[in-house]
């Protein structure tokens, strides 16, 4: 059996529905006396309408309505946390950004180092002879990953206490 | 006979002035609402999620939900359309958290099968249904289910399900294409096995 067009299988949808006129109700009629595949795809669509129509509603338990105005007062204060304390903390976390970035544009970090020499460590003395090597930072690393961590708690921030919050207000408005 | 039906023009829905009642203060009426729509609500959500105790769990969430949002809930649309998308939405984000724990469309038919069991072949139809049901994505599933139960315009699943009405038509004809083509495929495997 040839596999017949979606345009066909939406047509015969709407013939099954009642949803078209006389005149394109009897193009398919006509159709459908004259070709097998058609015929056999109306059958498949409407096995499919039987065996929903088939479908009851089903029933919860017998004590549901007793459950839920049971749980109605022990539903969870919800955390409303202001959007302008996000928006306060976002623009203190992008102002202190904003200064780091303009200092170390400006060089304020460029001479900055810190070591980390592990054979300073004790233990590592205790229980290793051989030398081991020291860990050199440029000030300017650090304060440039510190950047970069603040920038995604920004984001984080923006997402989860503006606009997040602010869809779901949305959605809660279009209902 | 399953034609667009209109929305119709918008009237004053009956329970609106039972729902101001509740903002007033009167919670116990809320049990009659809960009465009344409790199996259109566990409906919905059954069938996103496909799982009993989930789906009662579920739909009493969304009703406790709907109960705390009632303030929110404005007063131009119909209450049951308002309620059964906060089932629809709090069932597919049920489905979300579960999904961390994986459960295949294998598993969803072996517990159907114990369920059933004794009873399959008065329950062919019914199984393979659910077997070709299981195919669909929890949208399109749900938004056929309400379709089949004619109670629902188009307008109304579409808003329920947060589509367009055009998408939901296309959507639920391609689900029911959809559904036939599964259906065939399982009845010739039926065939094959005998």
């Amino acid at each position: 059996m040839k596999k017949v067009s979606q345009s066909i299988d939406d047509t015969l949808l709407d013939y099954l529905d009642g949803n078209l006129n006389a005149a394109d109700k009897s193009k398919v009629e006509q159709s459908l006396r004259n070709n097998k595949d058609w015929q056999n795809r109306l059958e498949e669509l409407r096995m499919v309408s039987i065996v929903m129509n088939e479908t009851k509603l089903s029933q919860p338990s017998k004590n549901f309505t007793q459950l839920v105005m049971g749980k109605l007062d022990q539903y969870p204060a919800q955390h409303h946390f202001p959007i302008w304390k996000g928006i306060f903390l976002l623009m203190v976390i992008l102002l202190a950004v904003g200064i780091a970035t303009v200092l170390v544009s400006s060089g304020a970090f460029d001479n900055t180092t810190t070591s980390i020499d592990l054979n300073q460590v004790y233990l590592s003395k205790k229980f290793i002879n051989e030398p081991l090597p020291a860990f050199h930072f440029s000030g300017k690393l650090i304060v440039n990953i510190i950047i970069i961590l603040n920038l995604g708690l920004a984001w984080i921030l923006l997402d989860r206490t503006i606009l997040k919050p602010f869809f779901q207000r949305r959605m809660q408005g279009q209902h | 006979m399953h034609g667009v039906r209109p929305s119709g023009v918008m009237t004053k829905d009956p329970e609106h002035s039972r729902i101001e009642r509740i903002l007033a203060g009167e919670q116990h009426l809320y049990a009659d609402m809960v009465d009344k729509y409790k199996s259109y609500a566990y409906t919905i959500a059954q069938k996103i999620l496909q799982n009993r105790p989930e789906a009662e769990e579920a739909s009493q969430d969304a009703f406790i939900k709907a109960y705390h949002h009632l303030k929110g809930f404005n007063f131009q649309s119909k209450f049951s359309t308002w309620l059964y998308r906060i089932v629809f939405n709090t069932a597919i984000s049920y489905k979300r958290k579960n999904r961390q724990q994986f459960q295949s469309i294998e598993n969803t038919v072996i517990e159907y099968q114990g369920e059933a069991e004794g009873m399959l072949e008065k329950n062919d139809k019914k199984r393979f249904l659910h077997l070709a049901l299981a195919k669909l994505n929890d949208a399109d599933r749900a938004a056929l289910t309400l379709f089949y139960l004619d109670e629902f315009s188009l307008e109304e699943i579409a808003e329920i399900t947060g589509m367009q009405a055009n998408t939901a038509k296309v959507r639920i004809h391609r689900a029911r294409q959809r559904l036939a083509d599964e259906l065939k495929n399982i009845l010739n495997q039926e065939a094959l096995t005998l």
